[in-house]
């Protein structure tokens, strides 16, 4: 029985946690950490927290937050977010993250995803790709936290990464993202049958019949929650809970 | 900088950017458009003795002063005066289904019962994304609306000649925009004009702030006949061109005394409800199936304002060349006042975007007004004010920016 | 309080290490200073990364023959990850790769799976008896996060525990006498990872005494 992970996304403005629609507007929901510290003692698997304006402004800038994350949060951390070199990635990682998730970069210079994962180990490296749908079954990828399209086919992409020495992919729909209609299911279930790397999906989810209907068609591996959570819409209990109840295996609390 | 140049159309000579956002000295203040031609000097915004813009003062008098349970009120007395329960519209609400009137409209009707009808100026080309929010706008928003689309054929010729004549391709399109609201007011028999945001927020004198009726000068004119339209009076187009007085029907404005006795009375919803124009989106996408563009608007960084006009991005283009101020400045600046993003983080997004050429729909812009790429940019270069821009070999470059790297800076 | 050292060799996440030490009181050392590690009470060897890319390093900064000093020691010795991989005779990662030898035992890929690398968390299922080990006092139900691709094989003797994921059973902690290993991150595994390295810290302090 596979099993799930259930992740909470966080994504952060300097020191505010926003929350968009379609990864667009930058509305304040509250101190990140808090909401960090939050979850985990509520039982959340994992945490990934993205920087939503390092590329609009050139700069990383979540350290302070990362480091904060790290001293009380003991379950892992994804960074990503304006992630450019390897330099980039160590700074991230000596601050007590565990992953790094790459978009932007990686699709202007593939051979980065090589790099990063000789040197600091492809279970470090999360492609990032965000896919906007521009046919029936086809969606573009977008880089620059969804501001810029880049002519590039997810699907192409999704086995490129893999190819390319990537661990996982954190795969999020633009079209679905903050709407809390559902994810897109199409999407998932194709680049699922494409790659044999762990997904995380992001993107839509708006209630726990939602995440149901996602693990059911599609062969992912994680969830990553935003607006259900952020918005108290759903607990992390209820989530993990109606899940079990519907035969899909989660973490539980012992 | 010894030499003292030549500032066009009685703009400040000194260019100067406010403290707290990013906007330019240089920024024109709304005007009368029908009587606005290239030789008026120029009103615009104002800096205080603290190089602080009135859009900041006013806003900053605003969040300290205003009692928005007051003003909610106030509004509540304002709509039971004209709200109809007999099947009749109750209010007019001009505008495209952008974030603003999607708001505008939808929580009239829905939070406060009235029964509005939406008139739609019809943008000069619509984009993919606008048509499709305005569609939504009404099928899964729930709203009526009206499409007014005026003769092509002349609303080519005023771009044309506002473009060519004053570089303002934009000016016919703002004289019916405002017209609208009032005229169908008068044709569907309602007594109330309800718009979203009050133009002076961003920039226009204060006092206009202070009453929330709107300026009756805006819509009123003796002798059509004398309107002007890219500087040529109408009487000059018709005798030049193959018009006559009737083609111009969707500009002329009804008269002040007609709807003084209707009755009609024109207010902005951002008098009574604290605006902000990024919760508007944030509304329109969960209540009027409003979707922000794909990709980021040429010129700026937004993807959800004013998204619906092919043409929209050489309006902006055009205040970039003869004000020196761009798309990034006016949304960059907006969100400085709304506390979205810092002044540092406004003046990066300038420098990032600000100058970019909208070339996406530049076919599509020529053809429409009947220009070649030549004389576009011969046209263009007439109208850069020697104390904005500098030529530098080939390249043409401002003299002082925000981030303080124009060439004379 | 026992001074427990994490070997700084540039691989695995030492910072989330200090900061769950920190959380249960103990200031540990970052260090790949022979001297310091030989003196201290207790030593992590963490680890991420290519097997072979790790041998080179702990070659490199004279860390085989320390650690294997420290192991001869009889102090407690706990290697998380890649870091319990590596005290094995072998990895198959890239081709045969030596390790460090101080458990008998190899390195391989974890078979029978549908998706690589192993993210989650899963049971551990005890084996050997886990009184007076990192296991002890363990609710069974707890869960572990785990990030791997490669497994460890050895003697049943060693084994403290297993787990599943898809249709592999694999070896996930071991213990050789002062020897552990994990291959989940106790510093990644919520309250019952912290309970893990305070176990630790407890054999720590009674060998120390």
């Amino acid at each position: 029985m596979k099993k799930i992970r259930v992740v909470s996304r966080i994504d952060i403005k300097n020191e505010y946690a926003i929350k968009g629609i379609h990864l667009e507007g930058l509305r304040k929901i509250g101190d990140p950490n808090e909401m960090a510290l939050d979850y985990y003692k509520n039982g959340i698997d994992e945490i990934v927290l993205m920087d939503a304006v390092a590329a609009l402004y050139d700069r990383n800038s979540l350290k302070d937050v990362i480091e904060k994350a790290t001293q009380d949060i003991f379950i892992p951390i994804t960074v990503g977010g304006g992630i450019r070199l390897l330099e980039d990635i160590q700074d991230i990682l000596n601050a007590g993250a565990d992953k790094v998730a790459i978009n932007t970069q990686a699709i202007k210079d593939p051979s980065f995803i090589t790099e990063a994962s000789k040197k600091f180990g492809s279970q470090c490296i999360v492609a990032s790709v965000v896919a906007k749908q521009v046919g029936e079954n086809s969606w573009e990828a977008y880089v620059d936290n969804a501001r810029e399209p880049t002519g590039v086919d997810v699907l192409e992409w999704v086995k490129r990464v893999e190819e390319l020495g990537a661990g996982e992919i954190m795969l999020t729909s633009i079209d679905k993202e903050g709407t809390k209609r559902g994810f897109d299911i199409k999407l998932n279930k194709a680049v699922s049958e494409l790659t044999t790397l762990p997904i995380i999906s992001s993107g839509g989810a708006g209630s726990c019949e939602d995440v149901i209907e996602l693990c059911k068609s599609a062969d992912i591996d994680a969830v990553a929650l935003a607006s259900i959570l952020h918005y108290k819409i759903s607990t992390i209990d209820d989530i993990k809970q109606t899940l079990l109840k519907n035969g899909i295996e989660v973490r539980a609390d012992a | 900088m010894s030499e003292r140049l030549e500032a066009y159309y009685g703009l400040p000579q000194e260019v100067k950017f406010c403290k707290k956002c990013v906007i330019s000295n240089q920024r024109p203040s709304s005007t009368v458009e029908f009587k606005n031609s290239k030789e008026n000097k120029k009103e615009v915004i104002n800096f205080d003795e603290n190089g602080v813009c009135s859009a900041c003062s006013y806003h900053e008098e605003k969040e300290k002063s205003v009692n928005w349970e007051e003003r909610e009120k106030k509004l509540e007395e304002l709509l039971s005066k004209f709200r109809r329960t007999d099947g009749g519209y109750d209010v007019i609400i001009p505008g495209s289904g952008g974030k603003d009137s999607a708001f505008t409209a939808h929580i009239l009707k829905y939070k406060y019962n009235m029964n509005p009808l939406t008139v739609t100026w019809a943008p000069h080309l619509y984009t993919d994304i606008g048509w499709k929010n305005m569609q939504e706008w009404m099928h899964t928003g729930g709203l009526d609306n009206m499409l007014y689309t005026p003769n092509g054929k002349l609303h080519r010729l005023l771009t044309k000649l506002s473009f060519e004549n004053m570089l303002h391709p934009f000016q016919p399109f703002i004289v019916g925009q405002k017209i609208i609201g009032p005229l169908m007011a008068q044709k569907f028999g309602v007594k109330l004009v309800m718009y979203g945001e009050n133009q002076a927020e961003y920039g226009n004198r204060v006092d206009q702030n202070t009453h929330s009726v709107m300026n009756p000068e805006f819509f009123s004119i003796s002798d059509p006949l004398e309107m002007q339209f890219g500087g040529v009076s109408m009487s000059e187009i018709i005798d030049n061109y193959d018009f006559t007085i009737n083609d111009f029907t969707p500009y002329i404005p009804p008269k002040l005394e007609s709807l003084m006795e209707s009755k009609i009375e024109m207010h902005y919803l951002g008098y009574y409800l604290q605006w902000d124009p990024q919760e508007c989106y944030y509304y329109a996408v969960e209540n009027t199936g409003f979707q922000a563009n794909s990709e980021r608007t040429e010129g700026s960084y937004s993807k959800y304002s004013s998204i619906d006009d092919k043409i929209d991005p050489f309006h902006y283009f055009t205040t970039l060349i003869k004000f020196g101020i761009g798309r990034a400045t006016y949304d960059a600046s907006q969100e400085v006042r709304n506390e979205k993003i810092t002044r540092e983080e406004a003046s990066y997004l300038v420098k990032k975007y600000d100058t970019e050429f909208p070339k996406k729909f530049f076919k599509e812009f020529l053809d429409y007004v009947s220009l070649t790429e030549d004389e576009f940019w011969e046209i263009v270069d007439k109208h850069r004010s020697p104390h904005i821009w500098k030529k530098d070999a080939d390249e043409w470059r401002l003299r002082h920016s925000v981030n303080n790297d124009g060439y004379d800076d | 309080m026992p001074n427990i050292t994490i070997i700084d060799y540039g691989l695995g996440n030492i910072r989330s290490l200090k900061n769950a030490f920190e959380h249960l009181g103990i200031n540990s050392a970052l260090s790949r200073d022979k001297a310091v590690i030989l003196n201290s009470d207790a030593i992590i060897l963490p680890g991420v990364g290519a097997f072979g890319h790790a041998m080179d390093i702990l070659k490199e900064y004279d860390l085989v023959s320390t650690i294997s000093e420290f192991a001869l020691s009889g102090k407690p010795l706990l290697g998380i990850c890649l870091g319990m991989q590596l005290l094995f005779d072998e990895s198959e990662e890239f081709g045969m790769t030596k390790g460090l030898g101080l458990i008998e035992g190899r390195v391989r890929k974890l078979q029978n799976v549908h998706k690589l690398p192993h993210i989650g968390w899963s049971r551990l299922y005890k084996n050997i008896k886990s009184e007076k080990t990192i296991l002890d006092g363990l609710n069974d139900k707890a869960e572990f996060y785990f990030i791997h691709t490669y497994a460890v094989g050895t003697d049943d003797a060693y084994i403290l525990s297993s787990s599943k994921y898809d249709n592999a059973e694999f070896c996930s902690s071991v213990k050789k006498d002062n020897i552990y290993g994990c291959q989940f991150h106790p510093e990644k595994s919520g309250k019952f990872g912290l309970k893990i390295l305070e176990n630790f810290i407890n054999i720590a302090r009674e060998v120390k005494i």
